[in-house]
């Protein structure tokens, strides 16, 4: 079976520990963590994660069921893309000379980006986008001098049909 | 936003001041204790726990057993456990105290055994301030228990302590750490014990999906040559009569797991023993022959399966566990049965047509005439003693091992008849496991003789404990087998590396000065013909006794399936002559001869 990425949610239950605990899961068992988010939800104390995960089928539903044995965790499952939005949030910098200043503005354009803060120095580029687009932006903004990129990780919403 | 962060710099909730704030964290821990039907604990008193060792001093119905490392308490707790079903608890200070522990909680993750590990720690203003014997105990056996937490606020203690147990004996068991800092033990509350538990997410097993079970039949009925391979969750769920009944209707052999055995009758005719590494012949040959292998609260684990890609190759593979996450792990099963095994086999049993199968019942009666497992006579062998052992109890002690050779012969050649009598680190393989896991059946169950089988390497490990003995009068007795070598290493170098012996010839001190000096009765036999009468001196003495066995210094287990190699390529016990032609033995097929043990 061919590896690629899926895309796990978790709903858990907030307690000392439980990040590490989550996280300890993918680094003690072997399973490959390209990313993930964290955050508050619509439950008090309890919060919703996104993993990114890269395996094969077997060993991507062998890490469901190890995600799913641990006591904080409430619920998990593996998303389909077609049956979910999933987006990432990016900022990245890029600190052009004064002649490539307007061919920055015209790609932030072109991708709908928004340019939160910018100097004489530098623009700060800010994209929420599905993660194939972000990473379109950044090779399009690879020429003006990128210096430095925050991303998010990609947060994943469920979308019944 | 998650709760870790709210620890550090945060004032602890201590809840003083209040009428109605009236126990103490001491007293809810002991309150628990009772609550849960604990008898008996296994600690270790320290700086940051004595608010809770002041408490306890009011509750004389919880007896608190003071072990010399806390690393035996934890396997005294375990011992508890395994003899008895019930939550073993153990009790250990802050930073040391807490790391002492972690071999024996380690050691029942492994093994699903219900334990409740309660660690004091600093103040919980302290907590990240590297405190004298701060530890951040938490942290560190996040990979090796249940659940894990660090109580922080006084109200949650009740909460906390009643779920640990719950979580500690339900579904998947195993151990559960609840870490509670000093400010705790002494701030009050009012907050009471939850009268039930519920955890959102958590769903303990219960009845299987009938359609499941309903495929697991049909594979039976369908079957000409099956086995069923019962390892410890059979024992963790109650479910040996339903096994027992399984197996007697439809004639299928029970093969064993290592902690398997004493899930069905080692006398039975239908048993079969331990199969694998060093498995007996007949129960490896069986599966790797079998069309249909019934793998019952089993996991499959690597020195059951040999190298997966050749176990059980004739056969389909259907499982029953309670565990999603064992179903698909080493092994790919063509159906699985999920649920707690109790209810699975009920419901198979009313599905199961009783059959007879006398070309398979004769072919495995030919395998045990042609491989038997034999102990060379005229010598004094560590086989000698197990099987002298076996029948001068005729099975009917409780045993606990420690780990290595001995290990495999006592699985080989002590026929547990009862369930919860053998006590043995499968997983973990933890050496020094043996002696405290005795101690803490003994304590459970006073009335059973209990013997500890331990090589000289292992006990060297964890022989402080004489005292512990000695002082409760504990009455153990410690089968040693003493052969001058860490036996099961010594034996992989001389297969595996050329018998180059590297660290492996392993000095004693002269027991019987040591087991005077603790002051506990000595008995040494070096010969076949003092061995029944070494044992009745041992049995007739009313406290623990130490029986030294000075055996044949090497002496190799056999059947074995060489590291990395399929059960196909077992190798025979080389003496065992009529065998050698059909098995070629001594020759190992291994696939990673320098492969870890």
């Amino acid at each position: 079976m061919s590896s690629h990425q899926h895309t796990i949610t978790a709903l858990v239950q907030n307690e000392a520990g439980t990040i590490n605990r989550l996280v300890s899961l993918f680094r003690r068992r072997g399973f490959s963590l390209a990313s993930f988010n964290a955050g508050d939800c619509e439950d008090p104390g309890f919060s919703r994660l996104t993993f990114i995960v890269n395996g094969d089928d077997s060993t991507v539903s062998q890490c469901l069921k190890q995600l799913d044995k641990l006591i904080d965790v409430v619920e998990c499952e593996d998303l389909k893309p077609e049956l979910s939005v999933q987006r990432e949030l990016a900022l990245i910098r890029v600190e052009p000379t004064e002649e490539q200043r307007q061919a920055v503005y015209n790609v932030v354009n072109e991708f709908m980006a928004r340019t939160p803060r910018a100097n004489v120095n530098c623009i700060v580029v800010e994209q929420v986008s599905d993660v194939s687009n972000l990473e379109r932006l950044i090779k399009a903004l690879e020429p003006y001098n990128i210096t430095e990129i925050v991303r998010t990780g990609t947060v994943a919403m469920k979308v019944e049909e | 936003m998650f709760a870790a962060d709210k620890v550090v710099g945060s004032e602890p909730n201590v809840g003083h001041g209040s009428e109605k704030m009236n126990r103490s964290g001491a007293r809810i821990v002991m309150e628990a204790l009772v609550r849960e039907g604990v008898d008996t604990i296994f600690g270790y008193p320290g700086g940051v726990v004595l608010p809770l060792y002041d408490e306890m001093l009011n509750w004389p119905q919880v007896k608190h057993v003071l072990v010399r490392h806390e690393q035996c308490a934890a396997h005294m707790a375990d011992g508890y456990a395994r003899a008895t079903g019930r939550v073993g608890v153990c009790l250990a200070t802050s930073g040391p105290g807490a790391t002492n522990l972690v071999t024996g909680i380690a050691t029942a993750i492994m093994d699903g055994i219900p334990m409740v590990a309660i660690t004091g720690n600093v103040n919980s203003w302290a907590i990240g301030k590297d405190a004298f014997q701060e530890t951040d105990i938490q942290g560190i056996t996040i990979p090796i228990t249940k659940h894990n937490y660090l109580v922080t606020d006084i109200h949650e203690l009740p909460q906390v302590l009643a779920e640990a147990f719950y979580l500690a004996n339900t579904g998947r068991k195993g151990p559960v750490l609840v870490d509670i800092p000093k400010d705790v033990f002494t701030a009050l509350t009012d907050a009471e014990f939850p009268t039930t538990i519920s955890r959102r997410g958590y769903v303990v097993a219960g009845a299987p999906d009938p359609a499941q079970v309903e495929v697991a039949a049909a594979m039976i009925a369908e079957a000409k040559r099956p086995v069923i391979i019962a390892g410890a969750g059979v024992l963790h769920s109650g479910a040996m009569d339903e096994l027992l009944a399984l197996a007697e209707t439809t004639q299928i052999p029970v093969i064993n797991s290592l902690l398997g055995l004493g899930s069905f009758p080692r006398n039975h005719k239908l048993s079969v023993g331990m199969m694998g590494m060093h498995g007996e012949a007949t129960g490896t040959l069986a599966v790797q022959e079998a069309d249909l292998v019934m793998g019952i609260g089993i996991r499959f684990d690597d020195r059951l399966t040999g190298n997966t890609n050749g176990f059980a190759p004739k056969a389909k593979i259907v499982h029953f566990d309670l565990d999603p996450s064992e179903i698909g792990k080493t092994v790919s099963p063509v159906a699985f049965v999920l649920g707690d095994l109790k209810q699975s086999l009920a419901e198979l049993n009313k599905l199961v047509q009783p059959t007879t199968r006398p070309e398979w019942d004769a072919q495995l009666t030919e395998w045990k005439q042609q491989y038997p497992l034999i102990v060379p006579e005229g010598r004094f062998l560590t086989r000698t003693v197990l099987r002298g052992l076996n029948d001068h109890t005729k099975g009917q002690a409780i045993v606990a091992t420690d780990v290595g050779q001995h290990q495999m012969w006592t699985a080989q050649f002590y026929k547990m008849e009862r369930p919860r009598s053998f006590l043995s680190s499968g997983g973990l393989g933890t050496m020094g496991y043996g002696f405290p896991a005795a101690m803490g059946a003994k304590f459970a169950r006073p009335d059973e003789e209990v013997w500890a089988i331990a090589g000289d390497g292992g006990f060297q490990m964890t022989l402080q404990e004489l005292q512990t003995a000695v002082e409760y009068n504990c009455n153990v007795k410690i089968c040693l087998i003493n052969n001058g070598f860490l036996g099961m290493v010594r034996q992989w170098q001389e297969l595996f590396y050329d018998n180059r012996h590297s660290h492996v010839a392993m000095g004693s001190p002269d027991f019987g000065k040591l087991a005077d000096a603790y002051g506990v009765k000595f008995f040494r036999c070096s010969r076949a013909e003092d061995l029944e009468a070494t044992l009745q001196g041992a049995s007739n003495h009313d406290g623990p006794v130490l029986c030294e066995f000075v055996v044949e210094m090497e002496e190799n287990v056999f059947p074995m399936v060489g590291p990395g190699a399929t059960n196909s390529s077992l190798v025979m016990d080389p003496d065992l002559e009529d065998s050698a032609a059909a098995h070629e033995a001594g020759a190992f097929e291994t696939t990673h001869a320098g492969a870890k043990h």
